[in-house]
């Protein structure tokens, strides 16, 4: 029973995959349909995937020689992000369903939608660092293919072209790792990596670590790796939802949730990925403060949640950080989707050619502020229990250092956060032109994220009870949600917190006289727009590399005599060396 | 230095000479030619190679049967230089440098 | 176990040859490409009772005179490359060269190439490695000139047949040192004698260089990209997928001749053919001079793997590396098959330029879609089959733990992403919507070429989920190898 739901949460996409590519162009509906009715299925079995988790394999493959065997094993950290991947994921197909009339190719889009949903399952419940390694590339591989849908637009094809290249240099840091267990286990199961660690030599376990961890960076876009998610902004709105809340950049906060019993006690990793984790925080949240595109701000703000799960996993708290993934993954995507209802009718991204959208949409407007207050974590929704555990995890476990740059983070979040809904919702409208309330399948996946942005907080028992119970490795112990709310509540850090997050609207509140500090803030704000040189850094990288290639191809002269000079050249090269090896 | 090392250096001196016709040639004949120099160098080697292992009838068979391929080389390559005068107009092998980067 | 398998193997295309070659002057009914694929269908046959007689008895060899014949897991997994290939080649030509005349001049070479690939993985005898190697550009070189009357072929042509017989000279200088040396050219006598001797440490360099011209090494690969690029679309198939690797093959068969240790060297030629291919690569805008310079980087995984096999003495090693030659076969096959669809639909004469296939995927999705696999697959991603060598690879040098090896396997990681930064950008042009004229205009691609395309694509797809599938074929070749190595 559950190798069927398994192998129907990776294969029913698949296929469904399979069968809308085969759509012809010309009927339109029979490609969204197939598409909603692919996802819906893939997001009923993946709720049924939750009630049956285990630590049993639930598919093994046998394939022999070095390849093993492949494994899929349904534990509680597994389903919950397969269950995310496929519900998420369907959300923003239904959206699409309106977002994407009219567009070309949709069959190729829902194709690769489905695949990336199947690809993300898959990859979270691979039992074994090749199948994982495996479906880490497809995702990477679907996000440039779907990131650069509109291969006319030269900005979305660089942007494809610059996540592929970017997560793939992160993937060799998922390859070495993965290898180099496997060169001492002889297997690249993940279950014997777990328990094994410490049998590993300190360099190899370091190694292991760390590459590990620049994989994981890459991958949810922590700084320096980061620059590519904002790149992606190109992709269709519903992508950049589904590559932000649901799959991709979940992938790296998972990867380090799982291999963090092996790391923990390898020097200076988790005080690593704790730093990564901050800095990413705060540089993202000072980027979102001044980009003036309304999803380029999205876009920063998941880098500085990502690095809030990040510091989380860091600081030891694996269940807060796969909470806060949770809360973040219906928020974000809430916010994405609101934001492609509002670019959908406005046919602009930048929020300074927005403003007053709240007469003429109410109901987008109603959904994107309960999305943005999770992200600010306001009591009562979703974001605010998440993100006091995390606050929790990083009082009890980190230097006051760090907990000083989370609260700074938490200000910086209301502040960039009010601006944006005052920008898109407030004031006067400052464009022309007639703007329409979003159509009924927008409004439908805006409203069921909506609801779940203010309840998911109450599934913590449940999904407490399924960790505990199936990561062995990880020492978690069950909460319920009664325990969470007294902690939460009678914790210093949320009284302190909900304090900068007030400091953070104050803030907003007096910007109009706050000239002398935006001024100050000017340069900061240049550099920070640039990146923080990230992005002179790719491009050197870029340059140098196609210089020396087109060095290189110089010495491809074509004539017969130059190329006989290197056969002979090449000959002697050899003999010397055959000469000094003797 | 006996027979059989001297040879061998003559061997040696006739495949330089071929090599050193072919990195400095131009005229496509003249490397056919080259070509040529170096095989009979290679075919001389045998010979000695022969004698030295005492395998003179296993040698002799194999001289027979690169004799037989130089020289579907030589008339490839012949056949090729021909094609080339006829449709280019030129034996330079500096002008045959269209395809290049 | 003495049986006539083997030679008849052999010997079925290439006495048959030459009856592709009259046949058509004989009944104008009987097509030659027809009778072609009929006497591959026969080798099929032939190669299954060997491989039966081979999973019985072990090694198979057979005597003619001189000749000693022998076919062990590394000359079968060859010939099943060999086989594969060529097959598919020939039906996609069925309908490509239909228009280009001189259809018995082609498949007669074209049986020619392959009988002679497949004899000289078989060959037990240096010198019988020669003459098949020999036998092998000869039929080569008719091939890349094939369009005699267009001035790029001629050029081409010159360079690979004044090349290549250099670096056959540099063979037969070695195969007469050996001779001289130890009196005997049977590569296990010699093997057996193992000698230490500075003459035959030459040797083993002289061999490098020489096999290294049709293998195309850097520095000695200058001639590849004219004539992988000038050939007709199925011969460039074949020259990139089969000549190369066999010519590889060829060399670690003279190689295990000379007692010395080549994985270090081996390796270095690999990282080097990677970088200097992908770079070489980057910034073309010929698609088919650019599959050209991936063959060098793809030729380097090669390399790399089976040096790390010699130099740590692991089996995966030798696998992975045999592992990816099969792989390149079918991915450069597909490549250059689906670029060769568009030549023939577009029926230009120009050299077709990346541009020129702006917005392909509308007129022709599955085309696009096969070439796009067949890239995808070149730059290591799965579900594709060149992520499973590569892993194999790879695998095999973290394994040998050594930091070096370990930085030179990152180093091999880093090129496969700096390749996808040129492979990519096809399948972006692919994939645009806006269409060039000349691809809304183009004919439709005949029935045949796509079966050949869909049996290359679908190959690459399974063996990317199904790795396992080689294993069997894989093993055993791995195995000569590495007992040959195994000092």
């Amino acid at each position: 029973m559950t190798a069927w739901l398994v192998g129907l949460t990776i294969g029913l996409p698949w296929l469904g995959a399979l069968i809308v590519w085969r759509v012809p162009d010309h009927s339109p509906q029979r490609q969204h349909g197939i598409a909603v009715i692919a996802s819906l299925l893939t997001a009923a079995v993946s709720i049924g995937l939750l009630t049956t988790y285990s630590t049993e394999v639930a598919l093994r493959l046998h394939i022999g020689g070095i390849f093993g065997d492949f494994i899929l094993v349904p534990d509680g950290l597994g389903v919950l992000l397969a269950a995310i991947a496929a519900i998420i994921g369907s959300l923003t197909v239904i959206f699409s369903v309106a977002y994407m009339e009219h567009e070309a190719c949709l069959s190729r889009y829902y194709a690769l939608v489905l695949i990336f949903i199947g690809t993300m399952a898959g990859l979270v419940l691979a039992g074994n660092l090749l199948l994982m390694f495996f479906f880490w590339e497809i995702t990477a591989l679907c996000s440039y293919a779907l990131i650069a849908f509109d291969h006319d637009n030269p900005a979305a094809v660089a942007g494809g072209l610059k996540a592929l290249v970017i997560t793939q240099l992160g993937g060799i840091g998922l390859l070495i790792g993965a290898l180099t267990a496997y060169g001492r286990f002889g297997t690249d199961e993940i279950a014997v990596l777990l328990a094994r660690a410490e049998t590993l030599s300190k360099t190899e376990l370091s190694l292991i670590a760390f590459s590990f961890l620049i994989a994981a960076m890459a991958k949810s876009a922590q700084v320096p790796f980061h620059s590519w998610l904002p790149g992606a902004m190109e992709a269709p709105t519903p992508i950049s939802a589904l590559i932000h809340a649901a799959t991709m950049v979940n992938a790296g906060v998972y990867l380090l949730a799982r291999f963090y019993p092996a790391f923990e006690d390898v020097t200076g990793w988790t005080t690593a990925v704790m730093t990564v984790g901050i800095v990413s925080a705060l540089l993202a949240a000072l980027m979102a403060l001044v980009a003036n595109d309304l999803k380029r701000v999205l876009a920063y703000s998941t880098i500085s949640q990502l690095g809030y799960m990040v510091f989380a996993v860091g600081a030891g708290g694996i269940f807060a950080s796969q909470f806060h993934l949770l809360s973040h993954a219906m928020f974000k995507a809430l916010l994405f989707l609101g934001a492609g209802a509002v670019i959908h009718s406005v046919g602009t991204r930048d929020i300074r050619q927005m403003g007053g959208l709240w007469r003429s949409m109410p109901q987008v407007t109603i959904a994107f502020i309960i999305g943005a207050m999770a992200l600010v974590g306001i009591p009562g929704t979703n974001g605010f229990w998440s993100k006091e555990l995390i606050l929790e995890r990083g009082v009890e476990d980190s230097s006051p250092v760090f907990v000083v740059g989370l609260l700074i983070g938490v200000g910086l979040t209301a502040l960039y956060t009010l601006r944006l809904i005052w920008l898109v919702f407030g004031g006067t409208p400052r464009f022309s032109g007639q703007v329409h309330e979003a159509p009924s399948a927008m409004r439908i996946s805006l409203g069921i994220l909506a609801v779940g942005s203010l309840v998911t907080w109450l599934l913590v028992s449940p999904l407490s009870k399924m960790l505990a119970e199936t990561l062995p490795y990880h020492h978690l112990h069950s909460e319920t949600t009664r325990d969470v709310i007294s902690d939460v509540m009678t914790a210093p850090i949320t009284v302190l917190a909900l304090g900068w997050v007030a400091l953070g609207f104050l803030l907003w509140g007096f910007h109009h006289r706050l000239g002398w500090l935006i001024a100050r803030l000017q340069l900061l704000s240049q550099i920070a727009g640039q990146d923080f040189g990230f992005e002179a850094l790719n491009r050197v990288v870029m340059r140098s590399t196609s210089t020396l290639a087109e060095r290189l191809r110089s010495t491809q002269t074509g004539e017969l005599n130059w190329n006989i000079w290197g056969i002979v050249a090449g000959l002697v090269v050899i003999l010397i060396y055959v000469a000094v090896e003797v | 230095m006996n027979d059989e090392e001297l040879t061998l250096l003559g061997v040696v001196i006739l495949f330089g000479v071929g090599v050193y016709g072919l990195l400095l040639t131009h005229h496509l004949i003249k490397i056919v030619i080259a070509l040529q120099i170096i095989g009979k160098a290679v075919i001389i080697a045998f010979a000695v190679a022969g004698t030295m292992s005492e395998r003179v009838q296993l040698a002799q068979s194999l001289i027979v049967t690169i004799i037989v391929a130089d020289t579907m080389v030589a008339v490839i390559s012949l056949a090729l230089v021909i094609q080339v005068k006829q449709r280019l107009g030129t034996l330079d092998a500096r002008e045959l440098s269209n395809l290049r980067r | 176990m003495e049986t006539n398998s083997v030679a008849t193997l052999i010997a079925l295309p290439l006495a048959l040859s030459p009856a592709a070659y009259i046949v058509e002057r004989l009944n104008r009914k009987i097509h030659p490409g027809w009778l072609a694929l009929l006497i591959l269908a026969l080798a099929w046959g032939v190669l299954g009772v060997a491989a039966y007689e081979f999973d019985r008895e072990g090694t198979l060899t057979y005597r003619v005179g001189m000749m000693q014949l022998q076919l062990d897991g590394l000359s079968l997994f060859a010939c099943g490359a060999i086989l594969t290939l060529g097959t598919l080649t020939v039906i996609y030509s069925l309908d490509y060269m239909a228009e280009e005349g001189a259809a018995d001049k082609y498949y007669a070479l074209v049986l020619l190439l392959l009988g002679t690939m497949m004899g000289l993985v078989c060959t037990r005898d240096l010198f019988n490695l020669w003459v098949w190697f020999e036998a092998m550009a000869i039929s080569g070189s008719f091939l890349v000139a094939f369009y005699r009357e267009q001035p790029a072929s001629l050029e081409a042509g010159v360079k690979y047949i004044v090349q290549s017989a250099l670096g056959s000279a540099f063979i037969l200088l070695g195969i007469a040192l050996v001779l001289a040396e130890t009196g005997t050219l049977d590569l296990q006598e010699i093997a057996q004698l193992n000698q230490d001797s500075v003459m035959l440490w030459a040797v083993g360099g002289l061999f490098i260089a020489g096999f290294g011209v049709k293998m195309a090494l850097v520095p000695f690969h200058t001639w590849l990209p004219d004539a992988h690029a000038q050939a007709p679309s199925g011969i460039s198939a074949l020259l990139s997928g089969l000549v190369i690797e066999v010519a590889l093959i060829a060399l670690l068969r003279a190689l295990t001749c000379v007692a010395f240790s080549w994985g270090t060297l081996l390796i270095a030629f690999g990282v080097v053919n990677m970088l200097v291919g992908n770079l070489l690569a980057l910034r073309q805008t010929q698609i088919k001079r650019l599959l050209a310079y991936s063959s060098l980087s793809q030729m380097g995984y090669m390399v790399f793997g089976i040096g790390v096999g010699i130099y740590a003495q692991t089996l995966d090693g030798f696998e992975g590396g045999l592992f990816h030659f099969f792989n390149h076969a079918l991915m450069k096959g597909l490549a250059f098959l689906a670029v060769g669809a568009f030549i023939y639909s577009l029926e230009t004469h120009q050299p077709l330029q990346i541009s020129d296939l702006r917005g392909a995927s509308r007129r022709y999705p599955y085309i696009a879609l096969a070439l796009s696999l067949a890239l995808l697959g070149l730059g290591g991603l799965p579900p594709l089959a060149g992520f499973m060598s590569k892993w194999q690879i790879f695998a095999a040098g973290i394994a040998v733990h050594e930091p070096l090896i370990t930085l030179l396997v990152i180093f091999a990681a880093l090129n496969s992403v700096l390749s996808l930064a040129y492979y990519a950008p096809i399948i972006n042009v692919l994939y645009s919507r806006q269409t060039q004229v000349e691809i809304e205009q183009g004919r439709a691609v005949p029935p045949l070429m796509g079966l050949s395309l869909l049996v290359l694509s679908g190959a690459i797809v399974v063996i990317g989920v199904y790795p396992g599938l080689l294993h069997g074929a894989l093993e055993p070749a791995a195995r000569v190898l590495l007992t040959a190595f195994g000092g």
